[in-house]
């Protein structure tokens, strides 16, 4: 009963069910327009939104979070331009299906399938959640530090175009953590003799400078891109259509929701096996895949809805982020106080519930705002670059003065700003480094514990390894991954769903 | 670990020598982390900052290997294509904003920052320009200063006395 309680908390307080709204809102705009990321907006809202009530600020979080999945796909559909990674597998199909006048009609349907996947993930979400947090509890230190770097590793792998870079940025992540007072002993790490870097460096600094600032930054190369408009017809979903599709939809649902709870993995590489899963299941399509096909509309988008529940398993019960977004997302709840992992479900069942009644809100806002507002849409999506960059850009300084009202944590944002530029510009993907330094912390001490329980003594934390089923599954994974080239794989994935479509 | 996407098998303008230098930083960091405990213990503060370094230093030196075999892109220059004369500029209007915001304070140099960075993008007539910068400043102020009140820098804006001046007419 008192789940229920906490479940109905956002649903019957007006400021609550407001601001789950606004971010929502906020979320289809901000993952709409091309150049802006979900990952960019919660690192700048983090910033303004320290101060508040934690519930507050959870509320709108999680709607930007909801509605920035989603509102990638309008795009993608409108302009072939995804609004988000997350949406890239939409574009294959989408943007055929608006070329033939149907925009309308694919936006209908892919609004309320993504709710549907939304809701699939969320149910796995509330029912999977406690046994795993029961199952975590049992967890060793070294299965959390090798939790860690597998995590770091898989979005490294995942996100950039070589093992190497990804790698590198992961680790670049893992030392800008250490930065400080080593929190057991006290000793300096990479101070300089510079008091001020005791505290270390602020994370959400670093966050808007590679997410902020280096992707705005990007958008200057593409200023001049016309925009085509599309006509949009009827946008309400045709019940048979529905109906037609509902199960394709909920077996892409449950491989979003497993690909987003795996760690390292999310939304953009849940749509993309989604595809896949659609073109082998779908014998006889009535339109080849690539051409318009709905099935290849609504797999991706069911899938990407439902990864963000699956998102939050491994998010809320070990504090291990899935991808940079998640990262953000822990970020922003060590800052208001709360420590997700095993026990947030135990100490903090109310959190719990809270969010998951939250995500369920911010999922039927989802249909709300998807369903409407298309004409107020279109006008917004059309804000010239020339405007927003240069706001971006504002919010993103005011954003990281406002963390400790520091003219430090402004610079810091700069510094990581340009290097992630340029690490861009490089093919080095910048996701790593924030899973780096969300995850330092923890894979420092969790090394540290591991390795005092075995009396300083390598073989024997290896012997004790074997014996573990649970800890033998992880280093076998790390293995493989760091010796069979994960890279083979993404490649291997990238060619089976773009090239019969390219 | 030479696999690499399509994509990667050119190599940029610059990024040799981005490589070159994360490799030189790597190494930079590689001996600060031996300072903070050398290799004393493996629990020891420095363990994990000389595993992480040691990481960056490995893998830095292997993206700078495949930068060495790939050949450079064609038809690709360094100031069109990977850092146009626009990012430079913008970085540094970045740059002085974050000099200036405290001595100025929030309102006049987000004012400035704005119609020079509108101006320059958006390239319509000023008046244009400082209608929006206006009203964009406007609506930033009104969320950030007075909804979510964040705390900015005043400056040499009296801003609080104007505040105060409006909220009194109210009453």
């Amino acid at each position: 009963m008192d789940a229920f309680n906490y479940f109905a908390m956002s649903w019957l307080s007006p400021e609550l069910l407001g601001l789950t709204a606004l971010g929502t809102f906020l979320g289809i705009y901000v993952g709409a327009i091309p150049g802006l990321s979900v990952t960019m907006a919660v690192s700048i809202l983090i910033s303004f939104t320290f101060s508040w009530d934690v519930n507050y600020a959870l509320c709108l979080m999680v709607g930007v979070y909801m509605g920035g999945v989603y509102g990638g796909s309008r795009t993608a559909i409108l302009l072939n331009i995804p609004g988000a990674p997350s949406a890239i597998a939409t574009a294959l199909d989408g943007y055929p299906l608006a070329k033939k006048g149907l925009a309308g009609e694919a936006i209908g349907l892919s609004t309320v399938m993504s709710v549907v996947g939304g809701f699939v993930g969320i149910i796995v979400l509330a029912i999977a959640a406690p046994t795993v947090s029961e199952f975590a509890i049992t967890f060793q230190p070294r299965d959390y530090m090798m939790l860690g770097i597998l995590g770091i590793m898989l979005v490294g792998s995942l996100s950039g175009s070589s093992l190497a870079r990804g790698i590198f940025a992961g680790a670049l992540g893992l030392l800008i953590g250490t930065v400080g007072l080593d929190p057991m002993t006290a000793e300096e790490r990479f101070t300089f003799g510079v008091v001020e870097l005791w505290d270390g460096i602020n994370p959400v600094a670093v966050m808007i400078g590679m997410f902020g600032i280096s992707e705005a930054l990007h958008q200057l190369h593409h200023m001049n891109k016309a925009v085509v408009k599309q006509k949009i017809s009827r946008i309400i979903p045709k019940w048979s259509d529905i109906k037609k599709y509902m199960p394709l939809s909920l077996q892409t649902s449950f491989i979003g929701v497993i690909v987003g709870a795996l760690p390292g993995t999310g939304g953009d590489i849940a749509a993309l096996m989604a595809y896949d899963h659609a073109k082998r299941v779908t014998k006889n399509p009535k339109v080849p895949f690539g051409e318009g096909a709905k099935e290849g509309l609504i797999a991706p988008e069911s899938a990407n809805n439902a990864a963000v529940g699956g998102a939050y398993i491994p998010m809320l019960t070990l504090g291990i982020p899935g991808d940079a977004v998640t990262a953000v997302f822990i970020g922003a709840l060590f800052i208001h106080g709360l420590n997700p992992g095993p026990l947030l479900l135990v100490e903090q069942p109310h959190m719990f519930w809270f969010t998951v009644g939250n995500l369920t809100l911010a999922n039927i806002f989802v249909l709300i705002f998807g369903l409407t507002g298309i004409k107020l849409f279109s006008k917004i999506v059309e804000c010239p670059k020339g405007i927003l960059i240069p706001l971006i850009f504002l919010l993103s300084i005011v954003g990281a003065y406002a963390i400790n009202n520091a003219i430090t944590d402004i610079w810091w944002m700069l510094a990581f700003g340009v290097f992630g530029y340029f690490m861009r510009l490089y093919g080095f993907p910048v996701g790593p480094v924030i899973l780096g330094v969300i995850l330092s912390s923890l894979t420092d001490e969790n090394w540290r514990r591991a390795i005092l329980t075995e009396r300083g003594s390598v073989s024997d934390l290896f012997i004790n390894m074997l014996h573990s089923p649970l800890s033998t599954v992880l280093f076998s994974v790390i293995v493989l991954i760091l010796f069979t080239k994960s890279p083979i794989w993404t490649k291997w994935l990238k060619r089976k769903v773009f090239r019969p479509s390219a | 670990m030479s696999s690499q996407s399509p994509s990667l098998t050119t190599r940029k303008p610059g990024e040799r020598i981005f490589c070159f230098l994360l490799v030189l930083g790597s190494v930079y960091l590689f001996w600060q982390a031996y300072k903070i405990s050398g290799f004393s213990s493996l629990s020891s503060p420095g363990a994990f900052p000389l595993a992480a370094s040691a990481a960056m230093v490995l893998a830095s030196c292997i993206t700078f290997l495949n930068t060495l075999k790939a050949p450079a892109a064609e038809d690709v220059r360094f100031v069109y294509h990977c850092f146009p004369p626009v990012v430079a500029f913008i970085m540094a209007l970045i740059l002085i904003y974050s000099v200036v915001l405290e001595s100025l304070g929030f309102v006049l140099t987000s004012f400035v920052f704005l119609f020079i960075s509108i101006q320059f993008l958006y390239r319509r007539s000023p008046l244009t320009t400082l209608a929006i910068t206006l009203l964009s400043l406007i609506v930033v102020y009104i969320i950030f200063r007075l909804v979510f009140q964040v705390v900015l820098p005043e400056g040499i804006m009296p801003e609080r006395e104007i505040l105060s001046s409006i909220t009194s007419l109210w009453r």
